[in-house]
């Protein structure tokens, strides 16, 4: 992609990343869900869930795991050697990831062919330790600051287990058995605790300092992802676990608000609101006579404070 | 072209020079790998003689580009469309250089015929050549060309005279032989840089010294109405309005003589070494002895009156005193006799004269606090540390480590004189003039011998030192122009030392007068030259009023340019001439000595610039371009007897004990010339001990012997001499401009009336930023419609470099703030709706231009600037960058035209948003 | 042991890019590529206002955050303290770029030139098909520190195996050096004088010392 023109008066200040651009973001979005959703499986699985089900939702969630891998193999600028990104097991998140991606098609293509719970079980385990691989890839991002907030890794494995859930119940409403409620419940504790999540990385990353930037974008976002993301999803669920009449729709609308919050959250968080650090003189140089200038820190409220890594 | 990743041939790293700004020269390296040049290295082998350690600034980086922009005219070309203006299309075509060289030569040899000077009395044939003399450090031996062909006219200027430091020029050097004139920055210890930007300017010698003093310590004070990189790098910026510096810096001499006085001054400096006890008469003359007609003084000893040179004297400084009988020599050498008369001495009259300059008045004037102005004259005399002394290889020498420098248009255009004397006086005051520490002059090119400022002092009239002004006596001043420039007939100080004194009279007469002239025009009228020849300038961009200027261009009959890509001069061109360029030819210069614009060095020599890589396509050597030309006009003879006497080389190739002269029947090729030239240099620098061919220079780059940092100080020469500095009282130039004003008259010419007003024994405060409001009031226009000052600035980029074509130098250029841009006050901007890169119209009264705003705190709130000299239509790369340029607005005007020629780089505007960025 | 760092004087520093343009010239980046640059930094408020000139570029971490990301191991650290890549196993994923706190890194997907689409011969000379696609930043010249190893000479004080920008620096802002060398130029600076290393909070400790004041 094409880098913007930066003019230089903005060189030093937090700008907005452009090497990820929605073919990596895909990944998060797509993928985290996939992972979210095979976890959400498993469980439902172990709570009564059928088998078409549950083969549907791990087909799903094998899907979302391998398109958004597919988009960020587009996104690379050496796809041929896609291979090396197993090189670097003992750190790199990106390679873990790799790893259980490989793990998961292996245990969720299993569990498709044989219908085997276990694998199924299986499958959703690994599926989690992927959505935990991508939200510490981000969280491995020194150089932005949205992402290296420790409170960004359970708010990513949070929103990929909401939006897991979300699609568990559009699935789970062509179950023939009564698993339903249980995964209306799974949703609706998994949103209420995304929300939970939400409000203690933005107050942490608020706490601890970010670019104005990143701040403006995810305090703008705040709102929006209450009602879509929480509100809506939450109150459809309610409604449905109330009894109230067309619980099928109420479930499917239900999962994709919680879907579609979680996307837009990741959207936000891997693009819009991806501001680099930018640079920082806790000092100003003395020119010759007179003293030293005070700290400077463009493009942040909150000078020398950064959070802890 | 295929790509190459092969493991490389060959690799060399070739010694030579860049000598793009006037700063000049630094050493380099050319890295070649397999015959290709692909890098600029510092030349370390040059690190202990090179004052800047062997390296050279960002512009020389871009030279590797400079010779495979793919844009270069790499054939000789010819216009086919005979009609010449910006919207036709030139129609160049290739042609060989048989054809071409031709069909120059042919047009120089019609001139022949009918004679080197037309009807009017002026040279038949113009040449202009780019920045500051740089021009001659690439046109190998084309001077010597120049010299054998006879008179030529240099009037039409690409900016020297306007956008140089004009007045400092002419009387730096008329006060102490400062060319240019700097701080002695390695001993000082606080420096008043009234807009000088040499951390931007003075390139890498300039940038280490004062890099070296802020680690020291030194205290620099800039003034300026923007915060340059200069700035950036001083302890103290001083945001002053626009073209006021002169109150500022009367200010404070205020501080020093009226606060401070004499006790606190450098009394035997300026009893001593200036004017400043010599009596002054009622009428503003000196008071001479009657007899010998010198000056005179009054003596403490025996309490009379006597010549200033009486040995034993001890002259008072201050006071007025009676004296029974003397005689005053005004204009015309008319004598007056005084009996029973009152003299004041020169230092009396410079007190009472500055008694009205408090820093109290100066703050309504300059938007400086007074209580600032009078804390920096202290700290400047604090720092003065009268009576300290250094000795330097083995000589003790006061230490007045305090200088107050000066920028472009500060001291060019009105004002700049009174700015020239105030900091030349503010030296004087505390002996800091040409003593370490203190402020110090660099050269000389007005007079003679440039490579030695030194022998240039010589005793002249009333113990000052020798100055050849142009004559304006009767019998001598030039009534009909032999330049169109009138640099004789109009600008007596700037002198006749050939082509130096030419270029820097008032080149924009040259311009303005092929338009319209004073109603009172009572001379011959100008025309225009039957061949003009142009080498590496642009005056199409680098003049003002460029789209008038580009319209007189077109009706040049015949015009010849070497050309590196099109551009908006040489688009009216006939005839393209590709040549050689930096790293494609050969060339030997002079190197050392002391040399604008903070060029110190230890050591004096020689360095070649050399053939790094073969030319592309067809361009040639100018050497060879030069010789061709002297064959086809039948100037062989004159022109290597020219060569052979050490024009366009740096030694005679023929002296006592060596003889490298050329034989012009054997059509000496380049090398041949460089060679004899590299013998000539080395046995004359080494006093005959060392002779170094070509080759070896090859090799080696330069050849340096060392020389005593004794030179870089006039103020022991002047000793030895037993001259005084014309300081602080300027009666040489009352006559002079009271003899000018006899002799225009007598012609009927009151066109230059005001001009004669700056001939001043002191300067007054005029209403400086006043003159631009009243001119653009004489054209109708209201003021409230252009409320803003646009100046303009130097970028280390783009200065003098003729590289707005190169793209790496527009890159790197875009990391510093308002390249390519509008700068402007961040408040100011947010008044007007106006957002960090938005495309904004910044418009005088003659016309607009085009950028994007960048937005600063560091910028008064009344002033906008843009950096260098842009709006290219023509250059390749350069016209798609969307620059804008001050000179497209900015009018050229007798009302903006001082006493010297020169004008300054401001101009009154109006600025709104024309549209968001996307 | 041997740690190469660089001290870059902010004193000195007047922002004239010939280090930016000296980088480029002796890696051949292309247009738009700037492996160095110096940041023209304003501050303040009309008239207090300052200006401050900023160098940077890779800051050769000691604990390189691009290193730990790195799923191919194309990013190491060096024995020497040099952050290094290796372009034939880099797989162009831009987790380091992102990873990088110094803005430091950049991926090239297509070749282009000065001029367009076609190189100069200056260009096509050094053009190096290797560097497409992958993640590329400054090396502190590693050929020449390479080279030093070969020929016995002392970065920092032999220009030839010395970083091309510091070699270039005309106000003398830049020294290069073997900090672990008491002796060496730069370790006597850094001495002499108070500096800082940017984001030191982050923990990767930086290779790049700016001093702004004397001790």
């Amino acid at each position: 992609m094409k880098k913007p023109f930066i003019r230089a008066s903005g060189l030093a200040s937090p700008k907005q990343q452009h090497n990820w651009d929605w073919r990596a973001a895909s990944n998060f979005i797509a993928g985290g869900a996939g992972g979210g959703l095979l976890l959400c499986a498993a469980l439902a699985a172990l709570a009564g869930l059928d088998a078409f089900a549950m083969r549907a939702a791990i087909l799903l969630g094998l899907i979302l795991i391998g398109g958004g891998l597919t988009c960020v193999w587009f996104e690379i600028g050496r796809p041929w050697r896609a291979m090396n990104v197993y090189r670097h097991f003992s750190s790199s998140w990106m390679t873990r990831e790799a790893v259980v991606a490989l793990t998961v098609f292996a245990a969720g293509g299993l569990a498709l062919l044989t219908g085997a719970s276990a694998l199924g079980v299986l499958a959703g385990i690994l599926g989690l330790g992927f959505l935990y691989s991508q939200a510490r890839i981000l969280a491995a991002n020194k150089g932005i600051p949205a992402w290296r907030h420790s409170a960004s890794i359970p708010l990513m494995v949070a929103t990929g287990l909401a939006e897991g859930a979300g699609f568990l119940a559009c699935v789970a409403t062509f179950s023939a058995t009564s698993s339903g409620s249980a995964v209306l419940l799974g949703l609706l504790v998994l949103i209420a605790v995304r929300a939970w999540f939400w409000k203690s990385y933005l107050n942490g990353l608020v706490a601890d300092g970010a670019p104005d930037a990143a701040l403006r974008v995810l305090k703008a976002l705040g709102p929006r992802l209450l009602l879509i993301g929480h509100a809506l999803p939450a109150l459809a669920v309610a409604a449905a676990l109330a009894g109230m009449p067309g619980r099928a729709a109420l479930a499917t609308a239900a999962g994709i608000l919680a879907v579609a919050g979680g996307w837009v959250l990741k959207f936000t968080l891997v693009r819009r609101a991806a501001f680099t650090q930018g640079m920082a003189l806790p000092h100003l140089p003395v020119r010759g006579k007179g003293p030293s200038g005070p700290a400077v820190k463009p493009g942040w409220k909150i000078i020398g404070q950064a959070h802890k890594v | 072209m295929s790509m190459e990743t092969a493991q490389p041939k060959s690799v060399k790293h070739v010694p030579t020079y860049c000598y793009n700004c006037v700063s000049g020269p630094d050493f380099m390296c050319v890295k070649v790998v397999d015959g290709v040049a692909t890098e600029i290295e510092p030349n370390f082998a040059a690190a202990e003689v090179h004052p800047a350690r062997g390296k050279v600034c960002v512009k020389a980086y871009g030279l590797v580009q400079k010779t495979y922009n793919p844009n270069r005219i790499l054939t000789p070309m010819k216009r086919t469309n005979p009609k010449k203006g910006r919207n036709e299309d030139p129609g160049f075509v290739p042609i060989s250089w048989d054809e071409a060289l031709d069909l120059v030569a042919g047009k120089l040899n019609a001139v022949r015929a009918k004679g080197l000077v037309d009807e009017a009395g002026l040279p038949r044939v113009a040449v202009s050549l780019g920045h500051g003399g740089t021009p001659s450090n690439y046109m190998g031996t084309f001077p010597a060309f120049l010299a054998a062909w006879g008179e030529v006219d240099f009037s039409f200027g690409s900016g020297q005279g306007v956008k140089c430091v004009h007045s400092e020029h002419l009387y730096g050097e008329f006060w102490h032989r400062g060319f240019t004139v700097a701080a002695d920055t390695p001993n000082c210890r606080y420096n008043i840089a009234v807009g000088a930007n040499v951390d931007v300017t003075g390139g890498p010698c300039a940038v280490i010294r004062h890099a070296d003093a802020r680690v020291r310590g030194y205290k620099r004070v800039q003034v300026e109405p923007s915060l340059t990189a200069t700035g950036a790098c001083s302890a103290e910026w001083v945001p002053i309005r626009p073209k006021t510096d002169p109150a500022f810096l009367f200010a404070l001499i205020h501080v020093l003589v009226r606060e401070n006085g004499l006790a606190k001054l450098d009394i035997p400096f300026l009893r001593d070494r200036t004017a400043s006890p010599y009596l002054v008469a009622p009428d503003g003359l000196y008071l001479r002895d009657a007899q010998s007609g010198k000056p005179l003084v009054w003596d403490e000893v025996s309490a009379t009156a006597v010549p200033h040179d009486t040995a034993g004297a001890r002259p008072a400084l201050a006071g007025s005193y009676r004296l029974a009988h003397a005689v005053v020599v005004d204009a015309d050498k008319e004598r007056r006799e005084y009996s029973d008369v009152e003299g004041r001495t020169a230092y009396e009259m410079l007190s009472q004269h500055i008694a009205k300059y408090t820093p109290e008045w100066a703050e309504t004037i300059c938007d400086v606090k007074a209580e600032t102005i009078r804390r920096i004259a202290n700290e400047y005399l604090e720092a003065a540390s009268i009576g300290e002394t250094i000795v330097i290889d083995g000589k003790t020498l006061p230490l007045r480590p305090v200088a107050v420098t000066l920028g472009k248009s500060v001291n060019n255009g009105w004002g700049a004189f009174e700015c020239c004397w105030a900091r030349t006086v503010l030296a004087s005051l505390v002996g800091a003039l040409e003593n370490p520490g203190g402020l110090v002059g660099t050269t000389v090119r007005l007079n003679k011998s440039r490579d030695n400022r030194h022998l240039s002092v010589k005793p002249g009239e009333d113990g000052f030192m020798v100055q050849y002004f142009n004559p304006t006596n009767k019998e001598e001043w030039q009534s009909a122009p032999a330049t169109r420039n009138l640099h004789q007939t109009l600008v007596p100080i700037v002198g006749h030392n050939g082509a130096w004194s030419q270029a820097l009279g008032p080149t924009q007469l040259a311009w303005m007068f092929q338009g319209e002239r004073p109603d009172d025009w009572s001379m011959p009228m100008p025309t225009l030259p039957d061949v003009w020849l142009v080498y590496r300038s642009n005056p199409s961009i680098s003049f003002w009023d460029t789209k008038h200027l580009a319209e007189v261009a077109a009706k040049f009959p015949f015009m010849a340019c070497v050309a590196y890509t099109v551009d908006e001069t040489n688009y009216m061109a006939d005839v393209l001439l590709p040549e050689a360029t930096d790293l494609e030819s050969d060339q030997m210069i002079r190197m050392g000595g002391t040399k604008y614009m903070e060029q110190f060095w230890d050591y004096k020599g020689v360095v070649l610039r050399q053939k790094a890589v073969e030319p592309q396509g067809e361009a040639r050597d100018f050497t060879w371009i030069t010789t061709e030309l002297a064959k086809r006009t039948g100037l062989t003879e004159a022109y290597f007897g020219a060569i052979n006497k050490g024009v366009s080389g740096v030694s005679p190739l023929k002296g006592k004990d060596y003889d490298f002269s050329l034989d012009p029947a054997s059509e000496p090729a380049p090398e041949q010339i460089w060679d004899a030239v590299c013998r000539a240099a080395t046995v004359t620098l080494s006093e005959g001990s060392e002779e170094h061919d070509l080759e070896w220079f090859r090799e080696h780059g330069f050849y340096a012997v060392p020389m005593s940092r004794l030179e870089w100080y006039l103020t022991p020469t002047m000793e030895k001499l037993g001259l005084r500095y014309e300081l602080p009282y300027q009666e040489r130039l009352l006559r002079t401009g009271r003899e000018l004003g006899r002799r225009l008259h007598e012609q009927k010419m009151n066109w230059w009336d005001e001009q004669l007003s700056e001939y001043t024994a002191l300067p007054e405060w005029h209403d400086v930023p006043g003159r631009w409001i009243r001119n653009l009031e004489n054209t109708g226009a209201k003021i409230e419609d252009f409320p803003f000052w646009l100046l303009t600035t130097k970028s280390m980029q783009y200065h003098a470099g003729g590289n707005a074509a190169i793209e790496v130098m527009h890159e790197v250029a875009q990391n510093l703030r308002g390249h390519a841009g509008v700068i402007m006050n961040t408040k100011t901007a947010a008044g007007l709706g106006i957002a960090e890169g938005d495309r904004v119209e910044v418009r005088s009264h003659i016309g607009a231009t085009y950028g994007k705003a960048s937005l600063m705190q560091g910028i008064r709130p009344d002033t906008l600037i843009i950096i260098g000299q842009f709006d290219h239509w023509a250059t390749p790369f350069a016209n798609t960058i969307g620059a804008p340029s001050l000179n497209t607005i900015a009018p050229m005007s007798l009302d903006l035209t001082d006493a010297t020629g020169s004008g300054a780089d401001i101009v009154r505007v109006g600025v709104r948003r024309v549209e968001a960025t996307a | 042991m041997t740690r190469y760092v660089m001290s870059i004087d902010l004193r000195r520093c007047v922002g004239c890019q010939t280090c930016t343009a000296a980088c480029k010239g002796a890696n051949a980046t292309p247009p738009g590529i700037q492996w160095r640059r110096v940041l023209d930094i304003e501050t303040g408020e009309f008239p207090d206002v300052r200006r401050t000139f900023l160098p940077i570029a890779c800051m050769h971490c000691a604990n390189p955050p691009c290193e730990a990301v790195c799923p191919t191991r194309a990013t190491t650290k060096r024995a020497d303290g040099l952050v290094a890549i290796d372009y034939d196993l880099c797989i162009g994923c831009a987790n380091c770029v992102m990873a990088c706190p110094y803005d430091a890194r950049s991926i090239v997907h297509e070749a282009h030139f000065a001029y367009g689409d076609t190189p100069m011969a200056s260009e096509a000379k050094r053009f190096d098909p290797d560097r497409i696609g992958v993640s590329m930043k400054c090396t502190f010249c590693v050929d020449r520190i390479d080279l030093a190893a070969i020929t016995g000479q002392i970065p920092g004080v032999d220009p030839e195996v010395t970083p091309a920008c510091v070699n270039s620096c005309i106000s003398g802002a830049m020294q290069f050096g073997d900090i672990e060398d008491a002796d060496s130029s730069v370790s006597r600076l850094l001495k002499e004088t108070q500096h800082y290393r940017m984001h030191e909070e982050l923990g990767t400790e930086p290779s790049v010392y700016y001093i702004w004041d004397q001790s």
